[in-house]
C-alpha cells in the first residue's frame, strides 16, 4: 500500500506526541515597538491595538523583556507594531538585541523615510542575513492598491534591504495573486521563503478575511502556484490557523519537500505590547490579557497560554465539528485552526459559556 | 591607604613633583591616554588610574587605540544613541574599563542599563544632587537582583560585597570621592578633599607637599569623624532606617526630597537578597578603586 502524504507528515510528527506541536515551544515572542502605523491594510489583525494614544516601547522595558527571554534561555525574538520602524529608536533596538545575542525579525510594511533607510543600511550591512530577518508584509498593488509615494517607498525599501527580507503576504480575498512576489523576489535578491497569512476573523473589529468555509478554496489557490515555487525556489511558509484537513494528501506531500515542517497550529504568537500587556496574539488580545510582570518565565507564560487554550476548546474542539474527535487534533498535529475564529463565535452568540470564557470575551463585548 | 592616590590633571610639571605617588591621571579626551601613560612614566608616579574626562556622549567618542588592561574610568555626560555605540562594543568589552554617568539626568539611568546588559561595566554617580529616588531604586535592583546576565553597575555592586553593618561604608570610594583614600590637585597643585570641591575651588593644602602630612590633616579626619555631627545635633538622618549604608551623604538634599531614606532603606533590602541569593551571578571582574 503506498503511503500517503498525511501518513508521512504523521511519521514525522507523532514521535513529537503530546508535546502540543500546534502551540509551538520555541514561540517566538513579538514585542510591539510602537501601536503607530503609517498604512492600512484591509484585513489589519492589529486594530484592536491600534486606537487610543499612540504608544512607544521605553528602554526599560525591552531591556527587562530581553533579559526577561535572556533568562528563559531564549535567543530569538520578533519586532513588529503597528510599524515597528516608526519608533525613533527602532535601528537602536535592532542593534541592542543583535548585541545581546538574540536573531531578530522585524515585522515591515516597508514604508520608511529616507533618512531612516541610509541609517538601516548603513549600520545593519554588516549583519548576517541569519541573524536579521525584515519580514515585509506586501500588498498586491493591483488588488490592494496603495498611493504612489507608499509604493515607492516599498520599492525603494526592498532595493536597499532586499538581502535581509522574507517577503510576507495575507491572504485575504479568494482571487489572491501572488505572481508579483517571485517578481520581487528576483528583482531584489531577497530570501527564498515566502510567508503565508490567512487573514482569520479579528473579534470585535470588521476586517476583510477568509471564511472559516473558505479555507479549502485558498489552499488550492495557493497550490496553484506551485510552479511559481517551484522555478523559483521558493518555500513556501505557512503562518498560524491552516487547517490540515484542508490540503490534499499530494499539497501536503509538495510542501513537504521544502526545509522545515510545515505548520497547522495557532500560536500562540505571544504578543508584548508597548504597556508590558501580553497576549495570546492580536486578535485575543482582549481575550484575559495579563500584564508581562505577572510571569517570571517563559515556561509560565506558555503555561499560561496552554491553560487558556484548553479552556476554549473543552468547549469547542476546533473551528469545524469534525475537530472534535479528530486523531489528527488528538496527536497534536493540527490545532483545529485558529482560536480567534472560535472566540469569534463566543463572541457573536449569547452568553451561555463557562464563566472563565464570558470573563475573557468581556472586553470584546464591552467595546461592542 | 598610608598617602591617598593623587587624582591629578595631565599636567607634566605637576606630576614631577608628585614623583613617587600613585596617581589617577585626569585626561580631557580619549586620545590623550598614550600620551597621559608616557606622562606618568616619566615623572616616576605610579598609576593608580587614567580617568577620562569627556564632554562628548560614550557613543560619539573616537575610540583609538588603548593599551590592554590599563585601568580606565570614563565619565561621560550620557551613552549616545545605541546605533554610533554599537560599533565600539566588542572594542570596549576587551578593556580594563568602568564607565561613570551622572544619576542627575533622567536618560542616564536607561543608559546605565544598556551598558551594563551589554557587558560594560559602569558606575552611577550623583552630580548635581537632583535624584529621582525611585529611579534609581530600580536600576539598583535591576544591578543586584536580574538574573541574565550582564556587567556590575556601582556603586550597588560595592556596596553588596562590602556592607556590614557594623563598619563605616567608604563606597564614594568607586567614584573617587573618600578623602581618605583620593586627594583631588588642580593644575597648580591646590588639594581638595573631593571631586565637587575641587570644582568649587574648596582646598585643603596648597601644595602636594602638604600631602605627606594628609592624614594628619584636620580637614581630612573632621570629614573622617563627620557622621558624629548627626547624633550631636540629634540631625534626622541619625534615625533614618537606611542611615547603615547613607551614612548622611544626602543630608543636604533631605527637606526638599525625603526619597533618600526610602532608597537606603531599600538597599539595605536589597544587599540582603543579592547575598542569600543561591548562585549570585558572577560579573567579569575589571579594576574598582
Ligand atoms: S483538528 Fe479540525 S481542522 Fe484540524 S485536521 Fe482535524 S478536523 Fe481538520
Ligand atoms: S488565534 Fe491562532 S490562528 Fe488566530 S491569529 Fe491567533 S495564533 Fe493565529
Amino acid at each position: 500500500m503506498a503511503v500517503t502524504a498525511i501518513q508521512l507528515c504523521l511519521a514525522v510528527l507523532l514521535p513529537l506526541r503530546g508535546k502540543a506541536l500546534f502551540a509551538r515551544n520555541d514561540t517566538m515572542p513579538n514585542i510591539l515597538l510602537t501601536t503607530l502605523c503609517n498604512r492600512s491594510c484591509p484585513y489589519c489583525f492589529a486594530g484592536n491595538e491600534m486606537p487610543g494614544p499612540a504608544n512607544l516601547i521605553s528602554r526599560e522595558n525591552l531591556i527587562y523583556i530581553a533579559d526577561f527571554l535572556l533568562a528563559s534561555g531564549q535567543r530569538h525574538i520578533s519586532l513588529l507594531g503597528g510599524e515597528p520602524t516608526l519608533h525613533p529608536e527602532c535601528l537602536d533596538f535592532i542593534l541592542y538585541l543583535l548585541d545581546r545575542g538574540f536573531n531578530v525579525t522585524v515585522f515591515t510594511n516597508g514604508i520608511l523615510g529616507q533618512c531612516d533607510l541610509d541609517e538601516f543600511k548603513r549600520h545593519l550591512a554588516g549583519v548576517s542575513v541569519e541573524r536579521l530577518d525584515f519580514v515585509c508584509n506586501l500588498n498586491n498593488p493591483i488588488q490592494t492598491p496603495a498611493s504612489a509615494q507608499e509604493s515607492e517607498k516599498v520599492h525603494t525599501f526592498l532595493e536597499t534591504m532586499g538581502p535581509w527580507t522574507t517577503p510576507g503576504f495575507n491572504i485575504y480575498r479568494l482571487d489572491f495573486s501572488l505572481d508579483f512576489l517571485f517578481d520581487y523576489i528576483g528583482r531584489y535578491g531577497m530570501k527564498r521563503r515566502l510567508r503565508l497569512g490567512i487573514a482569520h476573523p479579528v473579534p470585535g473589529s470588521r476586517t476583510d478575511f477568509i471564511q472559516t468555509g473558505e479555507i479549502r478554496e485558498v489552499v488550492s489557490r495557493l497550490y496553484s502556484y506551485r510552479r511559481f515555487f517551484d522555478r523559483f525556489r521558493v518555500s513556501p511558509g505557512l503562518d498560524c490557523g491552516f487547517p490540515i484537513c484542508k490540503f490534499s494528501d499530494e499539497e501536503l506531500g509538495w510542501l513537504h519537500r521544502f526545509p522545515g515542517n510545515p505548520f497547522f497550529g495557532c500560536g500562540p504568537a505571544i504578543d508584548i505590547s508597548p504597556d508590558m500587556s501580553v497576549y495570546h496574539c492580536f486578535p485575543l488580545s482582549k481575550y484575559h490579557r495579563k500584564s508581562l510582570f505577572e510571569f517570571d518565565s517563559m515556561a509560565r507564560l506558555r503555561e499560561h497560554f496552554r491553560t487558556i487554550r484548553s479552556a476554549i476548546q473543552a468547549e469547542i474542539a476546533g473551528i469545524y465539528d469534525e475537530c472534535d474527535g479528530c486523531q489528527r487534533r488528538e496527536d497534536g498535529v493540527c490545532s483545529g485552526g485558529g482560536l480567534c475564529r472560535i472566540v469569534g463565535r463566543f463572541v457573536d452568540e449569547a452568553p451561555i459559556r463557562l464563566a472563565e470564557i464570558e470573563d475573557g470575551i468581556s472586553g470584546y463585548r464591552i467595546s461592542g | 591607604m598610608e598617602f591617598p592616590v593623587i587624582v591629578s590633571p595631565d599636567n607634566e610639571d605637576l606630576l614631577e613633583k608628585l614623583t613617587g605617588r600613585r596617581v589617577a591621571l585626569r585626561v580631557g579626551r580619549w586620545d590623550r591616554i598614550a600620551a597621559g601613560l608616557e606622562m606618568v612614566r616619566k615623572s616616576g608616579c605610579s598609576l593608580f588610574c587614567i580617568i577620562v574626562e569627556s564632554d562628548r556622549p560614550v557613543a560619539d567618542i573616537d575610540f583609538g587605540d588603548c593599551p590592554a588592561g590599563v585601568p580606565l574610568a570614563l565619565m561621560a555626560p550620557s551613552t549616545g544613541r545605541f546605533r554610533s555605540l554599537a560599533r565600539h562594543l566588542d572594542m570596549l568589552r576587551t578593556l580594563n574599563l568602568r564607565v561613570y554617568l551622572p544619576w542627575d539626568s533622567a536618560e542616564n539611568l536607561p543608559g546605565l542599563r544598556i551598558l551594563s546588559s551589554v557587558g560594560i561595566n559602569c558606575c552611577a554617580y550623583s552630580e548635581t544632587g537632583l535624584t529621582d529616588w525611585e529611579a534609581l531604586a530600580d536600576l539598583a535592583t535591576y544591578a543586584l537582583l536580574e538574573r541574565a546576565p550582564h556587567a556590575a553597575i556601582e556603586p550597588f555592586a560595592y556596596i553588596a560585597s562590602n556592607y556590614n553593618p557594623s563598619e563605616y561604608l567608604h563606597w564614594g570610594r568607586v567614584m573617587f570621592d573618600d578623602p581618605t583614600c583620593f586627594a583631588h590637585s588642580d593644575e597648580a597643585g591646590r588639594v581638595a578633599l573631593s571631586r565637587s570641591e575641587l570644582a568649587r575651588g574648596c582646598f585643603v593644602a596648597r601644595s602636594p607637599r602638604e600631602i605627606s602630612a594628609w592624614p594628619e590633616l584636620p580637614e581630612v579626619r573632621d570629614r573622617k569623624l563627620s557622621w558624629k555631627r548627626f547624633f550631636a545635633e540629634n540631625h534626622p538622618c541619625a534615625s533614618c532606617p537606611g542611615w547603615k549604608i547613607c551614612l548622611g551623604k544626602f543630608s543636604a538634599g533631605l527637606a526638599q526630597n525625603g526619597g533618600c531614606a526610602t532608597f537606603f532603606e531599600e538597599m539595605i533590602d536589597l544587599v540582603h537578597r543579592y547575598r542569600a541569593m543561591p548562585a549570585p551571578r558572577r560579573e567579569v571582574e575589571i579594576w574598582r578603586p
